[in-house]
């Protein structure tokens, strides 16, 4: 808990510091005031790192409680969320390839599977076949948007 | 100034047009489904469904979504009284009269006064709306570069002070969106900022990817911490969908009294439904002489903030539209899908294209009436849809997520970014950092840009044109405002509560 209540201030801090190091680094506008491109994001970043430490020190003095933090890390959570991510890389990897049909229906059906279970296969499978095929006839065919 | 009474007709005709209709309807009955399946809100009714709009008429698209945006309003009172789970902040005062009822066998008289308040609501907004868009949008005519800059950080700063969560993440919620929205290429001077080389960001992060990536995505990946929870599997059955005379008597005023005042609490800056309904729950509460009935099932605790939320939500499409300032994270998401329709909201847009915006008049009028047929006929339909597993439910959500992103730029490398931003949306909703201040930065972030800079070159460089008009005076003020009342009732209540304290250990 001690980690993720300092872990984000400070990543906040880091952030504002890259972004204010960025602004410094931009190259000069051969147009109007050279140093245009660069008040805003500098004015912002300045802004995000004196909140960042109001926000330090907000949780070093209030202690803050994070309860569904705790929740994120037991049961089945951790799991569906790593699950989610990686399949949704794997279908963004094989998209063009195998064509809007084939990778979303293999997407659902995994999806279905990891997160309804796999006693209901034939349930998620129809789903998966039914789903897929339907958003391609609105998407492809009613609103003329071209899917690979 | 005024109201033109042959683009109010022409608007009337496009929307009764029968494609016009046929979608209204079918937005409506879309948002009403996303809205009120227990944990997805209006704004991500709105982001999942912003593809379907893609390739129709401006016009249509612009019906449509309203259409899904006040469909989710009212879908989202349907979980509130028969599951007591809220979809967004502005359901939660369904929840407080609306679910007692339900208890009692009375689910149906709920739904019922939901609808027709809803409704009429609805209709006193739109009534509002035709009275005060106009003229707003003449007045923001005569805005500047340095007045439209202050208006965007007055509305940042008031979303900032009325969101969820403490102030302090506020900012940083707002500051991250508003660095995010410098990246790519800047419009003035044509020079790369934070594009790291890449190609793809050389246009910026694309607002709707990010809204879709914390709306949809983050919203699946947080809903995962309470996947495992047992079901309410109880039948519901929610009986004859009618109010009795002694009813209707008890919530007429109610409603009468609770539109304008969502209408007015829309129409503001970071305000919006979710303080709309509270504020109209505890007037009420206030006003009745059966205040002690309120919280046990009291009908008029129900009728009132669905008045006004409907209400609140048909105003906080005024400044949507006649300024191109969205006062909440779902109009945010709202002025996104307008600006990717090709549209440019703000006061020209009464005068480049009446007919447009007198079409989404008029249709937000039908489609109130067609969302009322829509809950009171179709009750059975909308109930056994709330039974849908949400285990089944989540990966259809992402799956249109990842669809509706493809076809904004046909890009993949856009899926990346959805992740990356369900996944931000996630420790968002963990840490309690609100999101709203972050969509509506990334959004207007760069508009604010270009209108302080092009004050600053109006100036050659003073400052001093931030004070230089009575407008820019009463918004800096505002702002200050904003910023300082939650401060100061933190600090009265913390007295109050030290003087207790005291009180009690002497």
């Amino acid at each position: 808990m001690i980690f993720i209540r300092f872990f984000m201030p400070i990543f906040f801090v880091l952030v504002s510091i890259c972004f204010l190091i960025g602004t410094f680094h931009l190259p000069k506008a051969k147009l109007g005031d050279p140093n245009g491109p660069l008040y805003f994001p500098a004015g912002v970043s300045i802004f995000l790192l004196i909140t960042s430490f109001v926000y330090l020190i907000q949780e070093w003095r209030q202690q803050q409680k994070y309860p569904e933090f705790k929740r994120l890390l037991s049961g089945r959570t951790p799991f569906l969320i790593v699950s989610t991510l990686v399949l949704g890389l794997l279908y963004a990897l094989v998209f063009l390839t195998l064509g809007f049909l084939v990778s979303t229906t293999l997407f659902l059906a995994a999806l279905l599977f990891v997160i309804n279970g796999r006693s209901k296969w034939l349930l998620n499978l129809t789903v998966a076949v039914l789903f897929s095929m339907s958003a391609w006839v609105v998407f492809s065919q009613w609103l003329d948007i071209s899917l690979p | 100034m005024g109201v033109n009474v042959q683009s109010m007709l022409e608007g009337l005709m496009t929307a009764l047009e029968p494609g016009n209709l046929l979608w209204l309807a079918f937005g409506g009955f879309l948002g009403t489904i996303v809205g009120m399946l227990p944990g997805l809100g209006p704004a991500t009714a709105v982001a999942v469904l912003i593809p379907i709009t893609f390739g129709m008429d401006p016009t249509t698209a612009l019906i449509m979504m309203a259409a899904i945006y006040y469909g989710a309003m009212y879908g989202g009172s349907r979980s509130s009284i028969l599951l007591n789970t809220p979809g967004d902040g502005s359901a939660i005062a369904a929840t407080f009269d609306g679910y007692p009822m339900a208890k009692k066998g009375q689910a149906g008289q709920a739904l019922a006064i939901s609808a027709i308040a809803s409704l009429i609501g609805g209709l006193i907004a739109v009534i509002g709306f035709v009275l005060l868009a106009k003229p707003l949008a003449e007045f923001a005519l005569k805005f500047g570069p340095a007045e439209y800059f202050l208006l965007m950080l007055f509305t940042l700063s008031a979303i900032v002070s009325l969101s969820i969560g403490n102030m302090t993440k506020g900012f940083i919620s707002m500051s991250i969106g508003l660095l995010l929205s410098t990246v790519g290429v800047d419009l003035q001077s044509g020079v790369y900022r934070f594009t790291f080389d890449l190609p793809q960001l050389s246009e910026g992060v694309d607002f709707l990817v990010v809204i879709i990536g914390i709306y949809a995505v983050g919203e699946v990946l947080y809903n995962y911490l309470t996947i495992d929870q047992p079901l309410d599997k109880k039948k519901r059955d929610v009986g004859k969908i009618w109010v009795t005379k002694e009813q209707w008597k008890r919530s007429r005023w109610p409603i009468l009294r609770s539109g304008p005042l969502g209408f007015i609490i829309g129409v503001l800056p970071g305000a919006g439904g979710s303080i709309a309904s509270l504020l109209s729950y505890t007037t009420e509460r206030q006003l009745s002489k059966r205040s002690d009935q309120f919280g046990k099932g009291a009908i008029e605790g129900l009728a009132a903030p669905e008045s006004a939320n409907n209400s609140a939500s048909v105003g906080a499409l005024i400044p949507l539209l006649t300024m191109g300032i969205p006062g909440s994270g779902t109009t945010a998401v709202m002025l996104g899908a307008i600006i990717m329709l090709g549209v440019k909201p703000g006061p020209l847009l009464f005068e480049d294209n009446p007919v447009m915006v007198w079409s989404l008049v008029n249709s937000m009028f039908i489609g109130n009436i067609l969302l009322v047929l829509i809950n009171i006929l179709l009750v059975g339909l909308l109930v056994k849809i709330l039974d849908t597993p949400p285990k089944m439910l989540y990966p259809l959500i992402l799956v249109l997520s990842f669809v509706g992103t493809f076809t904004m730029n046909y890009s993949v490398v856009d899926f990346y970014i959805l992740l990356l931003f369900g996944v931000i949306g996630l420790f968002m909703k963990i840490l309690k950092f609100p999101i709203a201040p972050l969509i509506l930065a990334l959004i207007v972030g760069a508009d604010m840009e270009q209108n302080f800079r092009k004050s600053l070159i109006l100036s050659d460089g003073n400052l001093g044109v931030f004070f230089a008009s009575p407008i820019s005076i009463v918004l800096i003020l505002m702002t200050v405002l904003s910023v300082c009342y939650p401060l100061i009732v933190n600090g009265f209540k913390k007295r109050k509560r030290t003087v207790e304290q005291r009180s009690t250990n002497i």
